[in-house]
């Protein structure tokens, strides 16, 4: 036998100890540090690099897997080269053998394949768009914790996805307000006020509009499969709008991608907030009911909208709404009941 | 009389309507009151036209009017003197409004108009604010109230630290004579009060906070009175409460005593009950830079001072009945002021080190679900931000003049989140170096997060 110790691996593992020499402490505070006179000094800028590292949002592990359709791709980017290859080689031969029927097939081809492909390019830029307008939010959800050069850099980054010039009022009168010391905390309040305030105001205002209109025009409209498509189409329009409100242009891929969050939202985040906009929806429905059935679909139609409206808002305003200042569909029901009222008392009062 | 009757029904329906407010402004002498009430009444006073309060919300959306100064409640009183401090922030050079010597009150109107008007209220409203001054010192007196002479002895004595002690050694020296039951004369008794004075007063220029009575520090008109002429008396522990009881009147532990619970009953309770009742909001000033220049011992006693000193509010939420009659804070904000003597990076953790420092009180606020917050503020602010590059790193730096009338430039050094070991006091320390106030310019007076303060602290009540 050998006199060390043997180790059994099931053995609980002995006691050990570590040297203390170095103390473990954090770093010290830095002392002040008195510049002499010579040294010049500027107005305290913002710097671009400093931004906050981003977290995981715990929300994003709840939606499905983001899945890459790689092998489309593949095969799309493919048969594009392929056949512009192969165009493109034909082309001299019936150019010099005289074919012009050929060549003016192959050119009408290339033409449309050039055609796809900037479609293409077109449809991935406003995908990075979309892609850049959400890490931004992300970076906004963390203002309040920012530091002030931090929060300054993320107005700069606001302000570019707004499309707001350096003299545009709003800007502008942000840059007023704002003061040096400013950090994430107070630069919300500020940035939510003059940047997002008129835009808020201005989709606000688009919503009732456009939802009134649609209430009404399924009030009055005949025909059922004509309302369906309106309603659709104009949904639709009512989303691109609110979305170029707030510094977003969507192409088709980006506009999937954006109904599927706002359909995801409404079906699965706000489910109370459904249950209770339900329950005033039926309520509100039975009283248009009481005027008549048409109204009341009118009204239903309105709501669906109105909320669509809002939810869609929700998710394209770059600062979420503070709880107090989110706007409410009981508002928007008010002014679509007194639109659709009007224009049953003026249908009624003839008959009478 | 009939008018006064009027004035107090008049009061009595306002509170009733809530458009009435006692804002209790809190902080140990040099902790900044009286510049953050000329700065509010300043800003407030601006506040239609100039003035910058981008974070008040009703300024933001710019209702609000203006505010005046009018006649206050109890005539008794004299006026703050916003004059005189504006004058002397006016002044070349420029300098801080003096210390304040005595009780002074406000009373200002705010016109504001309502966010949304109705019908059955015009668009405009109209909201008091009572704001009033009095020196520093004398607000420690108010934990005194809870103490018996005993007890109060005792809490005097001990839980001293070294710094704290050398300060009292020649009080300390001449009472340890004493025995509780033995004969004084008073002149004797008057030569020990004065030596106790002494200490206190030198225990106030070292930058300690926990400091009673505060009436020996800033006598005012009770200057020489028997009634300051008492101190704590240390040994009581080896006494039994029966046969202290038992002294003769004569004795030195009954007059202690007896004069004691005289200060108590004729100097602090008429102070407390006149002006300490009847808050509705609240906001401390805390001097934390000042605290971590003066080093750790210095520091623990101001958060002690503090946390005893938060148990004299009322705190609680609101109901129409209490407001009429039994008023409590039910907001209140924790700021630590002079924030421009440090760069705006170091304001976090400004923030962070005064929730350290008040964490006692602030469990008991969480505790009552009084709504609390914190905030790093300068009510006048004496800086200028600015940026400077030295080799190859740019750093922020302050501007401004110093007390000496010298104009510098300096980044003042780095706050800590959390208070640093005795150790680091000993190797490093901290240096926050004073300023005067920049030179006055037309409008109102510069400052950093008075308008946060302001929101929080009456902004609900702007709608």
């Amino acid at each position: 036998m050998n006199d060390a110790p043997r180790h059994n691996p099931e053995d609980p593992r002995p006691g050990m100890r570590f040297t203390t020499d170095t103390p473990l402490r954090d770093a010290d505070p830095q002392p002040a540090h008195h510049f002499s006179g010579e040294v010049s000094s500027r107005a305290l800028t913002p710097t671009e690099t400093t931004e906050p590292t981003t977290r995981a949002d715990p929300a994003a592990a709840l939606g499905r897997p983001r899945k890459r359709r790689w092998g489309l791709l593949g095969v799309m980017a493919g048969t594009m080269a392929l056949g512009a290859a192969e165009l493109v080689s034909g082309l001299p031969t019936s150019l010099t053998g005289g074919d012009w029927l050929s060549a003016g097939w192959q050119l009408l081809g290339l033409g449309v394949i050039g055609l796809g492909g900037l479609a293409i390019l077109r449809e991935l830029w406003r995908l990075r768009r979309l892609g850049r307008h959400h890490r931004l939010r992300e970076a906004l959800a963390e203002l309040p914790e920012c530091s002030p050069q931090q929060a300054m850099a993320l107005a700069r980054r606001l302000k570019t996805q707004l499309e707001l010039h350096d003299d545009h009022p709003h800007w502008q009168a942000f840059l007023e307000a704002r003061q040096p010391h400013h950090d994430g905390n107070d630069l919300a309040p500020l940035l939510a006020h003059h940047l997002l305030g008129p835009r808020d105001r201005e989709a606000r205002r688009l919503i009732s509009r456009m939802n009134g209109e649609t209430a009404i025009m399924v009030a009055v409209s005949p025909l059922t499969l004509v309302d369906m498509g309106l309603v659709a189409w104009r949904h639709l329009a009512m989303i691109d709008r609110l979305c170029r409100l707030y510094g977003l242009e969507l192409g088709y891929a980006a506009r999937v991608r954006l109904l599927r969050d706002v359909f995801r939202q409404m079906a699965f985040a706000g489910a109370t907030e459904l249950a209770s906009d339900a329950g005033m929806q039926m309520l509100s429905m039975d009283l248009a009911g009481r005027l008549s059935t048409r109204a009341a679909q009118g009204l239903g139609v309105g709501l669906l909208g109105a909320r669509l409206g809002l939810r869609t808002q929700q998710l394209t305003r770059p600062l979420t709404f503070a709880d107090a200042e989110r706007p409410r569909l009981n508002d928007l029901r008010r002014e679509l009941w007194q639109q659709l009222r009007r224009i049953d008392d003026k249908g009624a009062s003839p008959r009478e | 009389m009939p008018q006064d009757l009027t004035r107090d029904l008049h009061d009595l329906l306002e509170r009733g309507r809530d458009r009435q407010l006692r804002l209790a402004v809190t902080g140990l002498s040099r902790a900044g009151k009286t510049a953050f009430l000329t700065s509010l009444v300043d800003q407030l006073r601006h506040a239609g036209l100039e003035a910058r309060l981008d974070l008040l919300s009703a300024a933001r959306e710019q209702r609000l009017l203006g505010a005046q100064r009018v006649s206050q409640q109890d005539l008794g009183v004299p006026r703050f003197p916003y004059d005189q401090a504006m004058q002397s922030l006016a002044g070349e050079p420029p300098q801080w409004p003096s210390p304040t010597r005595g009780i002074s009150e406000l009373r200002l109107k705010i016109r504001y108009r309502r966010a949304s008007a109705s019908w059955w209220r015009g668009s405009t409203a109209e909201l008091t604010l009572d704001l009033f001054d009095y020196p520093g010192e004398w607000l420690l007196d108010l934990p005194l109230l809870e103490h018996d002479f005993i007890g109060w002895s005792r809490s005097q004595c001990e839980a001293n630290g070294p710094q704290r002690q050398a300060l009292f050694a020649d009080w300390q020296n001449a009472v340890s004579e004493l025995a509780p039951d033995s004969e004084v004369d008073e002149a004797q008794l008057a030569e020990l009060a004065e030596r106790y004075a002494e200490g206190l007063r030198g225990a106030r220029e070292a930058g300690f906070s926990d400091l009673q009575p505060g009436r020996f520090l800033l006598p005012g008109d009770l200057s020489g009175a028997p009634v300051l002429q008492f101190f704590p008396l240390p040994g009581l522990a080896q006494w039994s409460a029966e046969a202290l009881a038992a002294l003769p009147e004569e004795s030195l532990y009954a007059t202690l005593k007896r004069r004691f619970s005289y200060y108590q009953q004729h100097i602090v309770r008429p102070f407390y009950r006149d002006h300490f009742r009847r808050f509705d909001r609240q906001i401390v000033l805390i001097d934390v830079l000042g605290a971590l220049n003066a080093g750790p011992e210095r520091f623990e006693d101001l958060s002690r001072a503090l946390s005893r000193l938060m148990q004299s509010f009322d705190y609680g939420q609101r109901s129409l009945l209490s407001r009429l009659f039994t008023p409590r804070i039910d907001r209140l904000a924790i700021a630590a002021t002079k924030a421009d003597h440090v760069t705006p990076e170091q304001h976090t953790r400004l923030v962070a080190l005064l929730e350290a420092l008040l964490e006692e009180p602030l469990k008991d606020l969480r505790y009552a679900n009084v709504p609390v917050k914190a905030l790093s503020l300068a009510s006048v602010r004496a800086t200028e931000v600015r940026e400077v590059t030295q080799q190859g790193r740019s750093m922020p730096a302050l501007r401004g003049t110093d007390l000496a009338g010298e104009s510098v430039l300096t980044f003042p050094g780095e706050v800590p989140n959390r208070l640093p070991d005795a150790e680091f006091w000993a190797r490093q320390g901290f240096d926050f170096t004073g300023f005067r106030p920049l030179p006055r310019e037309p409008g109102p007076l510069p400052h950093i997060r008075m308008d946060a303060a302001l929101d929080w602290l009456i902004g609900d009540k702007l709608t």
